[in-house]
């Protein structure tokens, strides 16, 4: 909060951003421009109080060009993609879809986000479908644990979940595994060509 | 309407594991019902949250081969989970109108999409195609006496014009299918609230927060226990439901039940084979005491 009040807004046609603006216009399907502050997104957002900026307060700062500061905070990490602004949006902006596309922005950059373990998460869960075709949830927890440094987390909850069948020890591999490979190395010829976003 | 219903099914990867009671007691129900259920065979992960928070058309794509996949079941797509409905309707209306994400999935997965199979919810297919009316004859165990607080979570209902299920803000499809049972439904504040979702696994002090605010409101109620349709939402309400008892000092002591096990229940189907052993907070103290078991 200190930092926003402090911080002087210079604002000119160089500062304002506007092809970053385009692009999220673009990646979202949304408008970002026409939202007006009335501040209802944030009012139905059940993740606000983890956020370092609320919902509008997101728009507003991308509408001003200070995409940096957005990119560089955890909120968009910390949006649970409930679609609430998207349904109550009296100016149809589709908040969740900018959202989505904020955070692919970040990911492509291998964004400066101070929140990493909502990325692991997405990371290991997408590289379980390419690896398994399936999500395989016991692989998932235990990666997800050694891989962030907290062995001991949720210590107790895996064994009571595996002695009632919930987790499953050895998980099979999609029979027609190759297809969705092929899927994945598609999409990165098509980037690489620059054919997809 | 058509008497004899058939169903391609897409179960989803939760389904398998941590929710195989929603599986089982979908299974069940279906059967109990004559309701035909067919399993689209070699199915993917639908991506879910976590790819389409990074990456919009490898979650569209992924969707995109389902969808194909499923077509060749007979039937319309029966869905369980309420992330794989969510993202199978998202992708179907997101193709549908926008021809240059077409054409990208289109390359991706190196085949025509397709769109026309109808993606339904189980509550959809018990509330609309097979019918309120019929669903209350094959009722033989009424659930009288038992409150349930319907919880729908974020992504049965909205955005409103993506899953179309029911009213965004003020659905009732669920009261509608649980009142068909003789059961009663609670007024409560929560029941469209986010319970967290997916953070359970990055930041499951989020879900502690988040849930706990959902099974204070179902207990400010009256309710005796909670009803759901996806297993995020089931996962956090009932595996975490004793952490967020130690943390907040509250009591709860609320099982959480899969629609399709209470539905089957009182379609006569043996409580045996509804799962009811693999949950977390044990349920049978609550049937027993209202007659169910």
């Amino acid at each position: 909060m200190k930092n926003i009040k402090n911080t002087k807004m210079e604002l000119s046609q160089e500062t304002m951003n506007v092809g970053f603006i385009k692009k999220v216009e673009a990646l979202s399907g949304s408008s970002v421009r026409r939202c007006f502050q009335c501040g209802k997104c944030s009012a139905g957002c059940p993740m606000r109080s983890f956020m370092d900026h609320p919902p509008n307060r997101i728009v507003r700062l991308i509408q001003l060009g200070q995409w940096e500061r957005v990119l560089a905070g955890r909120s968009i990490w910390y949006c649970a993609s409930c679609e609430t602004c998207s349904t109550r949006c009296p100016n149809k902006v589709d908040l969740a879809a900018i959202m989505d596309a904020l955070r692919k922005l970040s990911w492509d950059a291998d964004g400066p986000s101070k929140e990493s373990y909502v990325q692991l998460a997405n990371k290991l869960f997408i590289n379980n479908i390419k690896q398994y075709g399936r999500q395989y949830e016991m692989r998932l927890a235990a990666v997800f644990n050694v891989k962030s440094g907290q062995f001991l987390k949720d210590l107790m909850l895996g064994p009571k979940l595996l002695s009632k069948g919930k987790l499953k020890m050895f998980h099979s591999k999609n029979k027609n595994l190759a297809e969705i490979e092929k899927i994945f190395s598609r999409i990165e010829e098509m980037r690489k060509k620059g054919d997809a976003p | 309407m058509k008497n004899v219903l058939n169903y391609s099914y897409y179960p989803g990867c939760s389904l398998h594991a941590s929710g195989k009671e929603y599986d089982e007691s979908a299974r069940g129900l279906f059967k109990a019902l004559k309701i035909g259920l067919q399993e689209v065979p070699d199915w993917f992960c639908c991506g879910a949250t976590p790819a389409h928070n990074v990456d919009e058309l490898l979650s569209l794509a992924l969707c995109a081969k389902n969808l194909e996949l499923a077509d060749a079941v007979e039937g319309d797509l029966a869905v369980a989970c309420a992330a794989c409905f969510s993202r199978l309707k998202t992708t179907q209306h997101k193709l549908g109108e926008n021809e240059s994400k077409r054409k990208q999935v289109e390359q991706a997965i190196d085949a025509k999409v397709s769109l026309e199979k109808p993606v339904k919810h189980l509550l959809e297919i018990l509330a609309r195609d097979f019918g309120l009316e019929r669903l209350h004859k094959a009722v033989s165990k009424p659930l009288n006496g038992l409150k349930i607080a319907p919880y729908y979570g974020c992504l049965l209902t909205r955005p409103p014009d993506v899953p179309q299920l029911d009213c965004t803000e003020a659905p009732t499809i669920m009261e509608q299918v649980l009142e068909a049972t003789g059961a009663e439904t609670v007024p409560w504040s929560h029941r469209l609230e986010c319970c967290g979702a997916n953070f359970t696994l990055s930041r499951p002090g989020v879900v502690l927060k988040l849930t706990g605010d959902i099974l204070a409101s179902a207990k400010r109620a009256g309710a005796d226990c909670l009803v759901v349709a996806c297993p995020l939402c089931h996962g956090n309400l009932d595996i975490r439901q004793k952490e967020i008892e130690e943390a907040t000092g509250e009591e709860y002591h609320m099982p959480v039940f899969y629609i399709t096990q209470l539905l089957a229940l009182a379609c006569g189907v043996s409580p045996n084979k509804l799962g009811f052993g693999s949950m977390i907070v044990n349920p049978m103290p609550l049937l027993k005491e209202k007659n169910l078991i």
